[in-house]
This record gives structure tokens, sequence and C-alpha cells, in this order.
């Protein structure tokens, strides 16, 4: 099992910024492709002319996640003329603790050698062993990271403490795979927030709707556009200025949720969505509940709406859902509406 | 002498306004009208605010007169005039006090050469002044309507030279610039069909107003580019064409911005596409809104519009009825079927209404299941490239399996092998690439070093510009204060009375020297004079004193010689008593000529004869009052 995970790696990569305020890509190794590069580049807050860099930073770019290690260079080493450099891991899985401690080792072992030929070296070792060795905390090893983990480790509680009943509109919008945008001007708070978002959703385990780091810039909104539905992270405020780019947009800062005018429709709620709401509330309040008990209540009050669908769709032919059937159960309409919406995320519907 | 001062008075009142007539060139001429206008006209130079109460003429009036003269009096002590002053200086003035007052006030001008440094200068700035000077002139006059205008308003305010300012855009070869310029058909239109610039105008009237503003546009946009090349050009280090192509796009860039930003909050409202569309219509509404109104009336309103379709229908329809009909159908039928046709359209509009909302509905589920199909699309492709990379996957590892335990060890020592290979080639790699790395980054520390010094050397060259800028408007300032001293010196009187005063004065101060050596001569002659009677009286006194005692020796034994003894007492004490009296003559003929002269002056001022007169304008005075009190009575 480790050496599959192992494989879903696919290059590890080092941006310097050095004396002069330039910022290269110096090094690679197999392979980055240029779009990515400058998506990278873009990413590694090296470009940015703040002197605050944050340490690690994670998202995705065309389905491929990217996790990048910045460090400052104190000490004098081989590395005369760089001042930081940033260590860029690029994989196929979401696991940023995984890489996030990888990435790390690999800066630790660049400071020391001030050559990338002993990092890749280890970079090679866990790609074919799974396995790495480093001066603190033991080895590094790979099956210490578990997927599941990586999914459970952003709290949906604090989601659900800081909105409140409002945390109903964007289990409905994920639910309905709509297009959520979330801002924060601090890139820490962005990743943590966002990446806890698709535990709502807990039956689809589907993180790559999760692009927890974007730029308002040509390519990656392209990117961006190609998914139906997502969660996206922004650090520029002009992004409210966007339509275009969502269906919920969500200001951290203030603890606003905005449904954008064109979603309002697919959106409207009922009765359902205040009795989910209300349990969520419930659940997220009980102080001795842990993150995953709380996702696991909210997974049972989805299982129970999917049910419904499924009797539904057992009832029709082929398993799949129609209108005229669900107009026959006499739903609310707020509820039918959602059932309706719901059917055609999840594949229900027949065409 | 007196001449002289008297001459260089009247000059300086002259100067400041006053009209002195041709023939007066001494102060014993000057009237007391004259006398007043100078002094006033002086004073109002000295302090404007002191004199502008002042009346430059004498009324005719006792009172008044006295009361003019009291005010001039003051306004002199006020000035700083020190010497004894009153209301009777001015009317009865006597030489010597209106020259000292006349001098003072004089001096106390204000320097004529400061006035002229502040003015600008050059001929063209004296020409300006000129111009300048009309212009004010003419806007002093208030504007009246051309039909009661008086003859002094022909020259300004007539209508008939009156144009409006109406221009049209010229052509002319040099003005148009780029890359036109080089072909070789905008040449030979220019050489051959362009008309003159005098004959482009519609009306003549036109061209001065076109040449005008034309010329200012072209002033103003090049000096426009050449402080925006100077400030913000030079610093982008780009060249003029560059730049202004880099400023286009600029521009362009932000007027999409402005546009983009603009539609974008209504495109939020259902009408998100209509919206800025209808905006686009109201603003030409109201541009079209501001056309002559007899045009919109013809095209017709809405409301005509519809008026004249339903009318026509009518009758069509009405037409298209009676045929079939009878002509004895009364106009309750009319009405019926009117209301049958109404009730059938609103029933098919309601028809339509549900078909238009059926319709919706059912492009938001297709809507809906198009996003599903596209989602599950996706899902289904991901997946499929996923199972086939597992597949080719499996495949190799059953090719594998028939001996498993050997091709892992062999897979695992391939693994290891190309891992230290790929180990190796890294480092070979790395040999190549920190030298190369190390290079650029020297390279560009050279070049953000030489960055520097092109941004100081660019610095350098803008401060050079504004030091050539600012030296180029000083000479041109310089040049212009020369031109200037240049007119008003050829504008000067060649008699130059300067250098006449200045020989006056050398003269003067010759003549002076001349007397001072005679006085010394004299000084000195009398000294020898004092000399020459110190020494016989200490002669005399000496021979006296040897005779006295010869003489009184010989008393004592002569009779007759005592009697010469008694002589000669008598003729020393009457010599000396002679003495004495020349001496007080001289004395007391010393003081009769003191005298005389203060007797001299006095008569000058004429004190009596000011008195008598002060006395009768008392009078006169007295008797304009007591013929106002009587008056008053009467009243």
């Amino acid at each position: 099992m480790a050496t599959t995970e192992a494989q879903w790696m696919l290059s590890v990569g080092l941006i310097e910024k050095d004396v002069n305020g330039d910022t290269l890509w110096v090094w690679c190794y197999p392979s980055v492709g240029s779009d990515l590069r400058q998506v990278l580049l873009r990413k590694c807050c090296l470009t940015q002319d703040s002197r605050h860099f944050g340490t690690f930073v994670f998202g995705q770019f065309s389905r491929t996640w990217y996790y990048i290690s910045t460090a400052e260079v104190q000490e004098p080493t081989a590395l005369a003329k760089v001042t930081h450099f940033s260590v860029v891991v690029t994989s196929k899985d979401f696991n940023p603790e995984k890489y996030a401690a990888l990435s790390r080792i690999l800066c630790r072992m660049y400071i020391k050698h001030g050559s990338p030929v002993e990092m890749m070296e280890a970079y090679i070792t866990v790609l074919t062993k799974g396995v790495c060795p480093s001066d603190e905390n033991g080895p590094f090893l790979i099956k210490d990271y578990d997927v599941r983990k990586a999914y459970l480790t952003g709290s949906v509680k604090d989601v659900v403490s800081q909105f409140g009943m409002e945390a109903i509109i964007l289990y409905t919008a994920l639910m309905l795979k709509k297009r959520i945008v979330v801002h924060h001007p601090r890139i820490e708070a962005l990743l943590e927030f966002t990446r806890a978002l698709p535990a709502l959703v807990w039956h689809r385990k589907d993180w790559s709707i999760l692009h927890p780091y974007v730029h308002l810039a040509e390519p990656e909104l392209q990117d961006l556009k190609t998914c139906p539905g997502y969660v996206a992270g922004f650090v520029d405020p002009e992004v409210s200025n966007r339509p275009d780019l969502f269906d919920v947009f969500v200001s951290l800062p203030d603890g606003v949720i905005t449904v954008s005018q064109s979603a309002k429709d697919a959106m409207a709620m009922g009765k359902l969505h205040k009795d989910i709401g209300h349990a969520i509330v419930r659940s997220a309040e009980d102080a001795e509940g842990s993150d995953s008990r709380l996702i696991k209540d909210i997974s049972t009050k989805t299982k129970e709406v999917l049910a419904t669908l499924a009797a539904l769709a057992s009832e029709c032919e082929d398993s799949k859902v129609t209108l005229e059937a669900l107009k026959r159960r006499h739903f609310p309409p707020a509820t039918e509406n959602f059932l309706f919406h719901l059917a055609a995320a999840e594949q229900l519907l027949r065409i | 002498m007196m001449e002289e001062v008297d001459r260089i008075l009247i000059h300086a009142l002259r100067q400041v306004g006053t009209e002195v007539d041709e023939d007066v060139d001494s102060i014993r001429q000057f009237t007391s009208e004259l006398l007043v206008e100078g002094v006033v006209r002086c004073i109002r130079v000295i302090d404007p605010g002191l004199g502008g109460g002042l009346a430059p003429s004498l009324p005719p009036g006792m009172s008044a007169r006295f009361r003019v003269g009291m005010s001039l009096a003051q306004a002199c002590q006020d000035v700083g005039y020190k010497g004894e002053i009153g209301y009777q200086t001015f009317l009865y003035s006597s030489e010597p006090e209106i020259r000292s007052l006349l001098m003072f006030l004089v001096e106390k001008l204000p320097r004529e050469s400061a006035e002229a440094s502040a003015q600008p200068s050059g001929k063209s700035a004296v020409l300006q002044r000129a111009i300048a000077a009309a212009i004010r002139a003419q806007l002093d006059l208030a504007w009246v309507p051309p039909n009661c205008s008086l003859p002094l308003h022909c020259e300004t305010q007539s209508g008939g030279v009156l144009n409006s300012f109406y221009t049209q855009p010229l052509s002319s070869p040099h003005c148009t610039k780029g890359s036109e310029e080089n072909l070789k058909e905008v040449k030979e239109y220019r050489r051959d069909v362009l008309p003159p610039v005098t004959a482009q105008f519609s009306s003549s009237a036109s061209m001065v107003a076109s040449l005008l503003e034309q010329h200012a546009a072209e002033l103003s946009a090049a000096q426009e580019w050449d402080g925006e090349w100077k400030s913000q050009g030079l610093l982008s280090r780009l060249t003029p064409q560059e730049y202004r192509s880099r400023k286009l796009a600029r521009l362009q860039k932000r007027i999409q911005e402005q546009l983009r930003s603009a539609a974008q909050p209504s495109s939020e409202s259902a009408f998100g596409v209509s919206r800025p569309a209808s905006d686009l219509m109201d603003v030409l509404q109201s541009f079209r809104a501001s056309a002559p109104t007899e045009h919109v009336l013809k095209k017709g309103t809405h409301f005509t519009h519809t008026q004249k379709f339903t009318f026509t229908q009518e009758a069509a329809a009405a037409a298209a009825v009676t045929p079939i009909l009878s002509a004895q159908e009364s106009s309750g039928d009319v009405q019926l079927r009117q209301q049958e046709e109404l009730s059938a359209l609103q029933a098919q509009f309601q028809q339509l209404c549900s078909d238009v909302d059926h319709l919706a509905a059912d492009m938001r589920r297709t809507a809906v299941t198009h996003a599903q199909v596209l989602d599950e699309l996706k899902q289904r492709e991901l997946g499929n490239t996923e199972k086939e990379e597992k597949l080719q996957v499996k495949k190799k590892t059953i090719d594998l399996l028939p001996e498993a335990d050997n091709n892992v060890i062999q897979l695992q020592s391939l693994v290891e092998a190309s891992a230290k290979r790929v180990v190796n080639l890294a480092s070979q790699w790395e040999k190549r690439r920190a030298p190369l790395i190390d290079e650029h980054r020297r390279l560009k520390e050279i070049c953000s070093r030489q960055d520097l010094d092109s941004s100081r050397k660019l610095s350098e060259i803008k401060s050079l510009h504004e030091k050539i800028h600012v030296s180029t408007e000083e000479a041109k300032k310089k040049e212009e204060t020369y031109k200037q001293l240049l007119t008003e010196l050829e504008s000067l009187p060649q008699d130059a009375s300067r250098s006449a005063y200045t020989q006056r004065i050398l003269e003067i101060v010759s003549n002076i020297k001349k007397q001072k050596e005679e006085i010394t001569k004299i000084l000195s002659d009398t000294r020898e004079l004092q000399k020459e009677i110190n020494s016989l009286t200490g002669k005399l006194d000496r021979t006296f004193a040897v005779t006295d005692e010869l003489v009184f020796k010989d008393a004592k034994k002569d009779e007759s010689v005592r009697k010469s003894y008694k002589y000669l007492a008598a003729l020393h004490e009457n010599c000396n008593q002679l003495i004495q009296t020349i001496e007080d003559t001289g004395t007391i003929l010393r003081e009769i000529r003191d005298l005389e002269e203060q007797i001299e002056t006095e008569n000058g001022n004429k004190t009596v004869a000011n008195l008598e007169r002060i006395l009768d304008d008392f009078k006169a005075i007295r008797q304009e009052n007591a013929a106002l009190a009587a008056k008053v009575k009467e009243g």
C-alpha cells in the first residue's frame, strides 16, 4: 500500500529568492510544466514583497496538489546568495500533513548540504521505499499519514461554531455541488477553514473540489471554471467583485455568508434544512463531542435524505428520479426543489 | 543757482502729473492754484491713502479755500514736513517757503528706478503693456446695447465686426504626425489637392478663430508632452514611441476595466444583459433630446405611432367585415364581437404565458440535468484514466507473475540501480547547474547595479533639464530687460538733463572750491594783519615805557620836561581811548549789519502783509458766515 501512495508524488522542485530580490525556479525533479511552474512561483510567497512568508502552503491546480514549504537562510551556509527558498512537492493526493513533514525534512537537508542532490536522494527513497531518514523525531514513514486523518484534520466544529445556523447554507451548497468562494486576507486561516468544508459532505469523500489558495490570475480561474462545484479560497478582496466565480461567497473576516442572485433559486431552503441545521448546531454545541462525532452526525442526516431519494429512485424505472415522481410525493416546494437539485448532484436524475 | 533748483523742481512736478505751463520756469511764477495742484499730486504719489482725499484745485469760497489750505498743511505735516506751514503758505506764500516745501516733497517722491524694474521689459512687453492698458480702458467702460451706444463705444462695442467664436478643424502638412508622414499618396494629396489654410473655411469669419484654436491646441499639446516626457517619460527608459504605445495600452485597459466594473452590478439582477444596453439607450436619448424639437415631432412619438396603428387596424378589420355583414347591423353587434375577440385574445395570451412558464421550468430542469451529465461525464473520464493506469500496472504485474519472487528481486535491484543512476546524474547536473545559477545571479547583480547607475544618471539628466529650463527662462527675461532698457534709452530725451545737472553740480563744486580758496587767503591776510597789529602794539608799549621812563627821570629836574611828560601821558590815554572807540565802532557796525540782514529776511517773509491778509480772510469768512446765518434765518 505504501508504495502505491508514494507513487502519487509527482515531482519535487526548488525556488530560491536571492540577494538581488529575484525569485528563481532553480531546480526540479523529474519535471514541472511551465503553466504549473508559473502558478507555483505565484504561490510560494517569495514573489510577494512582504516580509511575512507563510512557512507552509498548499493548493490544487488542474488536479495536481502542491505543497510548498518556505524557509529563511539565516546562518551562513553554502547558499551564499540565497535569502529564502521554497521546496515544492507536487502530488496526486491530498494530505497536507504528510507533505508538510516531508518538505520540511527536504528543507533542512537543503540548508545543511546546500545542494539539491541529497534532497533528491531523500525524495527517491520516499518514492521507492516509503521511508526517509530524518534528524528529528525518527525517520519519516509514509504509512504514518493516512488519508482519512488528513480528511479529519480540518475542524468542522469551528466552522459551525463560527457561523451557527448559517452553516446550513454551506452544507446545502456543498450538497448541491455549488461554487463556494471564501475570502480571508491571511492564507493560514484560509487553508484551515476551507479544508474542513468537504467534510460536510463526508459521503462523497471528494477533496478534489477543494482549491484552498487561488489567485485572480487567468490560468487559475480557467482551471477553476472547468470544475462544476468547488470550494475556493482567495486572499485578494477583489474576488467579492467577481460574481461570475461563485454561488456562495464567504467573507471570513466579517463572518458573512452571501448567496448570489443566480443561485438563490436552487438554494431555496425550507423546513428540511431547518431541521438539519438545528441538528448540526446541536451536535456542535456538545462540548464532549469530537469533530469526527459531528461529521458522523451530519453524515447520518445526509444519509437520511439520500435514503429518501434512493427510495424514490427505486420506484422509478432504471433507478433514476424524475421530477414527476418527485411531484407525486407532494413534498413542500422547498424540499422538492432541494431534492430535485440534489438528485442532479448525486446523478440520480433521469435524463 | 536758484534757477537750477527751480528747474529741477518743476521737472519733478511735471513728472508726477502737474500741468506746469511751458513759460513757467521759476518758483516765483507759481500761482496758488498751481502750487496746490503740485503739492496734492506729490502727496498722492508719496502716500496714495493720504492724497486720495485731497482736491487738486482751489474752490472759490474763502472758507472753503481755508479748509483746503488747512487740510493740505496737515497732510504735509503728516508726510513729515517740519517747517512752518499753514493755510496761508498756499494762498499767499513767499518764494523761499514754497521752495523749501517743494524741495521736501520732491525729495520724498519714490525713486523712479524702483518702479521701472518692477515692470516686465522688452519691446513686446511695451506693446503688451500698451495693449493691456487699452483693454483695461475699454473694460472700464460699461457695456451698453448697440442701439444706445455713444461714440466712444463705437470702436470696441459695435455689433458689426463681432463674430461668434466658431472653429473648424484644419489640415496642414506640418501638423500631422505619425507613420502617414512617409506615405507617397499623402504627400501627393498635400501637394496637389489640399487647399491652403485660408481656403479651408466655409465662412471667413471662422478663420481667425480656427487658426487661434489650432495654434493653442498644438502649443498646449507640445508643452504637455514636453512636461510629461521630462518628468515621467525619461524615467521609464523607453523611447518616445514605446512610451506612447504603452500609455495607449494602459489607457485602453483602464477603460475596459471601468466598463466592466460599471456593467457588473447590473448583471447580477434579472435584467443582466439588457440593463447596460438600456443605459446606453438612455444616454443616446438624452443626446437626442437636445436636438431641435421639430425633428422629434417629424419622427413621431411612440404614442402617435400606437394610435395610428390601432386606428388602421380597426379600419382594416371593419373593411374586412363589411362585405360579409349587411349594412343594417347595429353598433351593439360590433361591440359584442369586439368583446368576444378580446376574451379570445386574452385566453390566447394566458395560454402563451403558461407556455412560457412551462418552457422556463423545462429549461431550468434541462440546465440541471445538463450539469449532472457534465459532472458525470467528467467523473467517468477521470475514472477511466485512473482505471487505465491501474490496468496497465496490473497487466505488467500479471506478466511478471509467473516468476514472482525472481522478478520482484530483479525489479527491486532495477529500482535501486536506477535510483542510484538518477542520483548520480543529479550530482553531475548539479556540477553544471550551480555555476550557471551563480553566473546568472552575478550578471543580475551587475545588471541591477547598472540599472541603479542609469537611474542616477537619468535623475541627473532630469535636473539638468530643469536647470536648462530655468536658465533659458532667466536668459529670456534678461534679454527682455535688456531690450526694454534699450528702447527706453532710445526713447529718452537726447539733451540728457542728467549730464547737464552733473556738469552744473561739478561747476558749483569747483566754484565753491575757488571761493574756499579765496576765503582761506583772506583769513591768512587777516591773521597777518593781526600779527602786525600785535607787534606794533608791543612796539608802542615798549617805546612808551622807555619814553615814559626817560621823560619821568628828566621831569624831576626840568619843569618843561614835566609838562611834556604830562602831555605824553595825556597823549597815551587819548590814543588808548581812540583805539577803544574804533573797536567799539567796528562791533556796532557788525551788529548793525546783522540786524539789517534780519530785517531783510523778515521783509522777505512779508509777515505784516500776510497778517493783514489773514485778517482780511478772517473778515471775509466772518462775512460769509454772517451771510449764511442770515440765509439760514431767512430760510
